[in-house]
């Protein structure tokens, strides 16, 4: 065990390289992202245009050798436009299935707060089972199947913000953030010649993605880390400002998203840290907050960081 | 700015530091024979300053260094600073005083040697108080002890410490109003403190300050609570023996009797024994000058010598009945009395082992043998008993001789001193009836021998008018020198005499000459009496003293022979003496099993209920100070253990106890591990205060043992070095 996460440690960091390469600056996204990579689940990016969420995408997808494709969601787009259609075939007089773009191994869903519930609910419910029924077929998805979804928080007018419940099939929501001046600068000044993704290399194939995954779902977390994950959990449910706190489904993927993390750092065991770091990027989109709370200007950030300060991390253990 | 401004905040703080050391300092010109006290306080000045420029360790060593050698050379060498001759001194100095430490001769090493010691410890402090006042930032220890300090040296010694305690409270203040908001800005990492938050800040701690100096100076004052030790101690310190170097002094024999008064501790440490066949007193000088505060003599000492040991002192004249006798004094070795003690009536002295020639003045009788340094002698004397009648019927025709000498007195001794004199005289006629009645006055009218809570006569009062009209309690100085006083006021010459009673019989006798006893007499045995004039008869010693004996014997003649004088002689009066006496002997028996008790007990206070209280309160003090001194250090030799136990330990827990114990020390020295914080971050926070990485390291090694169920006890060599580490690092 500790052998192949040392070995496949150095290909981890070398995926952030690559990213680091093309993004200045993006360190945090570029592991978070990783992270949910690494533990099978999907990514919220909440920002405005041009922030450079394709290109981390793209340059993810370059980096772990996948087939990268790219939904541009808008408010005439149908379900069909995502998960495929059956096309009659004159020649071999049958239906012949043609995939949508949700077959590729990583999926960028553009601006998905523009298209209808319908065409959202079918792009939630492929990541959720992995699978896609057009026709009374069940198709199943590529393996890896990652799926980062971006919304933009500006415009409203006419969108169609994603049900609460339905956030919580994303393990987590990040922002990118805009860059510091020097690295605006920085950035002008490596893509002045050509694009730095024209450079980068793939660093492992994608047979080896799916047994690295496997690999983090071996992760070791032991009883009072798992404690501790429930005790944050389950505050959240108490919580004065919380409205609706986080389902047992966030303390699964509060769980999965610390092991990915642990393996990035070289570790087969997650420790609170890990925990108490993806706490606000797992849980931030589970909570729903009463009204007064967002009166008072209260985000879920803030709450999931209170809790962190108030529930004790285990720092001992029972010995029989 | 930041930075700037914390800089001015530790100057302040450490600038507080020094003045609060410099209170250290002040006192001892006072309290020692420290000379050129500047000198120091300007080095330590130097070595504070060059601690808070917080030069490179190296550079400041060197310069600490140099000033050192600077003040050395100012103070103590001639030769040219760094020149041949100038190191050859030091060598030399050098090497004889390491001799003398290592032959632990403290006495001996020079003063060169001592200030050098000295100023090494002045530069260890500036180096401690950096690290108290700038580094740890815990003042408040140093500000306690230099209040116990200087309450102490105020309270024991001569060092007025009324100015010293208002200038340490208000520096004191200072130093941990600032050293308040510097922490506050450290914990918090406040970057901006802008001049309005200054001012915030300062001017409520000046108000407070200055509040707090007004309502001190305006409250009233309790008196103090028990009386006050100084003029005990100086008092004593002036009755003392002649142990010089002794910082504590007790009671016993002095030279300086110009101030009397105050409470003494009684001293059984032996200053002569002496052999003789009957017991008596043993004189060592008269005084003739009462100042209203104590006795002095008016003539200079006029030592002549005496050939082949026969002194020519005649207190009484010769028509006086005696008895030859013989006595044998040998000195202890350490009491350093440098006079003869002598019976009534010397006639011979030789000195014992080595022969000497004595010295006598004939005016006090003080005897001193030519050289120093005599271990004992041997005395011949006719021991004078006195006939009463002969004292009844002697003439009062004093010679002006004596009348110029004796019957002195301070021109403003209160004149009901005079009245009660005479109050007490007022039925008698003859000299010795006026003595007997003032020598037993004190006896009949309620006066109470007492060595403690004794008086000092203030500024305007008379010594003697005190004892008599308000205390009314006391011991031999004020008995003895109030009836000196009380017979010059009836122009009857007396003189004050001082010397030692009796002292104790040996239980053990030694080995000497046939008929004779052994007593040995101690430091708590020096006593003063007196002596009256009678023209036919000469210095008649009498005993006012409560609880004492008459130190001479008196008799009535019935018969006309006078040879009979020591036989079986006795009349009424004579039985009354002699019960009288041993009423009286009783009485200081009873006095000395209290001391043999206390003795045993390893304490010098004579009486019974103050040596219990005492050696109560210094047990419960020691036992306290134990189980302080336990509590407070109880992290380091808890570790210790915990430490031995751990590495016998084999299971898994031992490293999680053993962290915990750490946490436990840390949390304890101020750097707390909050309920939400990971043991990394915690770890992360240790490093940075401390500057290394061995928290982490440790932290590191313990996830795994908690957060990887992994047995760690492979490294277990590793691990004990990182936590013994991390302790000492977190006691120090």
């Amino acid at each position: 065990m500790t052998q192949q996460i040392f070995l496949y440690n150095s290909k981890v960091s070398k995926i952030l390289r690559n990213i680091n390469k093309v993004m200045i600056g993006k360190e945090e996204v570029a592991t978070l992202s990783l992270v949910a990579l690494l533990a099978e689940g999907h990514v919220l990016l909440e920002d405005v245009p041009g922030v450079g969420k394709t290109m981390l995408v793209r340059t993810l997808s370059k980096s772990v050798n996948c087939e990268f494709k790219r939904i541009q969601f808008t408010p005439d787009l149908l379900p069909s436009d995502v998960t495929g259609v059956s096309i009659y075939n004159p020649k071999e007089m049958e239906f012949e299935f043609r995939g949508g773009p949700i077959l590729g191994d990583i999926v960028l869903a553009d601006e998905i707060n523009r298209t209808s519930p319908k065409t959202q609910s079918a792009l939630l419910e492929a990541m959720e089972e992995m699978s896609v029924t057009v026709d009374g077929r069940s198709i199943s998805l590529n393996q890896p199947f990652f799926v980062m979804a971006t919304q933009n928080p500006i415009e409203y007018e006419g969108t169609y913000p994603l049900p609460e419940a339905q956030l919580d099939r994303f393990l987590l929501k990040l922002n990118m953030g805009y860059p510091s001046q020097e690295q605006e600068l920085e950035m002008l000044e490596r893509t002045s010649k050509e694009h730095p993704i024209q450079t980068i290399d793939s660093v492992m194939t994608k047979e080896e993605l799916i047994s690295i995954q496997k690999e983090v779902r071996e992760v070791f977390v032991d009883k009072p880390v798992q404690q501790y994950i429930v005790s944050i959990v389950t505050k959240t449910r108490t919580h004065r400002s919380v409205y609706l706190g986080v389902s047992p489904r966030g303390s699964i993927a509060l769980m999965k998203a610390a092991k990915a993390y642990a393996f990035i750092h070289g570790r087969d065991y997650v420790i609170p840290d890990d925990v108490k770091y993806l706490a606000p990027f797992v849980l931030g989109h589970r909570i729903i907050l009463n009204s007064e709370a967002k009166f008072e200007g209260i985000t879920p950030g803030v709450v999931v960081n209170e809790i962190l300060g108030a529930v004790p991390v285990p720092v001992r253990r029972e010995y029989p | 700015m930041e930075g700037s401004s914390r800089n001015i905040y530790q100057s302040i703080i450490y600038l507080c530091g020094f003045l609060l050391f410099w209170e250290w300092l002040r006192p001892l010109s006072t309290i020692s024979d420290t000379g050129s006290l500047s000198v120091f306080v300007g080095y330590t000045a130097f070595c504070f300053l060059i601690s808070m420029l917080k030069l490179k360790s190296w550079l400041s060593f060197l310069l600490k260094l140099a000033g050192l050698l600077f003040v050395i050379d100012v103070l103590f060498i001639s030769e040219r600073m760094f020149s041949k001759g100038w190191f050859y001194l030091i060598y030399v100095h050098g090497q004889f005083n390491v001799e003398m430490i290592l032959n632990q001769q403290w006495n001996e090493m020079t003063p060169m040697f001592r200030s050098f010691l000295f100023l090494l410890l002045l530069w260890l402090m500036s180096y401690l108080l950096y690290y108290w006042f700038v580094i740890a930032k815990r003042i408040f220890l140093f500000i306690l002890l230099t209040f116990i300090y200087i309450t102490i040296l105020d309270t024991f010694t001569m060092y007025d410490g009324s100015l010293a305690i208002i200038r340490i409270f208000v520096v004191s203040l200072v130093a941990m109003g600032i050293n308040g908001v510097a922490s506050l800005i450290d914990r918090e990492s406040i970057s901006q403190f802008g001049l309005r938050k200054i001012t915030a800040w300062f001017l409520p701690l000046l108000g407070v300050i200055l509040f707090s100096m007004l309502v001190g100076f305006a409250s009233p004052k309790l008196d103090p609570q028990w009386p006050d030790p100084v003029p005990f101690i100086q008092s004593t310190a002036e009755n003392a023996g002649f142990n010089r170097g002794n910082v504590v002094q007790k009671v016993g024999y002095g030279e300086d009797d110009s101030q009397l008064g105050g409470s003494f501790i009684q001293d059984h440490s032996p200053v002569f024994q002496a052999a003789t066949s009957q017991d008596n007193y043993w004189r060592i000088e008269s005084k003739d000058f009462y100042s209203g505060k104590g006795w002095e003599q008016s003539t200079p000492y006029n030592y002549q010598e005496q050939s082949d040991g026969r002194i020519m002192l005649k207190t009484f004249r010769d028509g006086i009945d005696t008895t030859e006798r013989r006595a044998m004094v040998r000195m202890e070795e350490d009491a350093n009395l440098p006079k003869v003690v002598y019976p009534y009536g010397i006639r011979q002295i030789q000195g014992m082992g080595q022969d000497t020639n004595f010295l006598l003045d004939e005016v006090t009788g003080s005897i001193q043998p030519e050289q120093s340094g005599f271990n004992g002698y041997d005395i011949t004397y006719r021991y004078p008993s006195f006939s009463i009648d002969k004292l009844q019927t002697s003439s009062e025709e004093d010679p002006e001789g004596i009348k110029d000498l004796y019957l002195q007195l301070p021109d403003d001794l209160p004149e009901r001193v005079k009245d009660l004199a005479e109050q007490i005289v007022v039925e008698e006629e003859t000299r010795y009836d006026k003595v007997t009645a003032i020598e037993q006055y004190f006896s009949l009218n309620g006066y109470t021998y007492q060595t403690e809570n004794v008086a000092v006569p203030e500024e305007d009062e008379d010594y003697v008018d005190q004892f008599l009209f308000e205390t009314m309690v006391g011991y031999c100085d004020n008995f003895s020198t109030s009836m000196v006083v009380l017979l010059r006021s009836l122009d009857i010459p007396a003189r004050w005499v001082k010397g030692f009673t009796n002292g104790d019989l040996l239980e053990e006798q030694p080995q000497v000459p046939d008929g004779l006893d052994v007593y040995q007499i101690s430091n708590s045995n020096a006593h003063s009496w007196v002596e009256v004039y009678f023209p036919d008869v000469g210095w008649v010693p009498f005993e006012p003293t409560v609880g004492f004996a008459s130190p001479v014997d008196f008799f009535e003649e019935t018969t006309a022979d006078p040879s009979d004088n020591d036989s079986d002689v006795e009349n009424e009066q004579e039985d009354e003496v002699e019960q009288e006496q041993e009423e009286e002997e009783d009485l200081t028996g009873n006095f000395q099993d209290f001391e043999d008790d206390s003795g045993q007990m390893g304490e010098t206070f004579s009486e019974e209920s103050s040596t219990k209280i005492w050696s109560w309160i210094i047990t419960i003090a020691v036992i306290l100070a134990v189980c302080f001194t336990l509590y407070f250090t109880r992290y380091r030799w808890v570790s210790y253990f915990i430490l031995k136990h751990y590495k016998q330990r084999e299971d898994k827990s031992v490293s999680q106890d053993a962290y915990h114990y750490l946490l436990k020390i840390l949390e304890r020295k101020g750097i707390k591990r909050e309920r939400g914080q990971t043991l990394r971050e915690y770890a992360k926070f240790v490093d940075e205060k401390f500057e290394s990485t061995e928290m982490s390291r440790l932290t590191h090694y313990y996830e795994r043992t908690i957060y990887r169920n992994e047995d760690n006890s492979g490294q277990w060599d590793k691990i004990s070095e990182l936590w013994e580490n991390l302790v000492k690092r977190s006691l120090s």
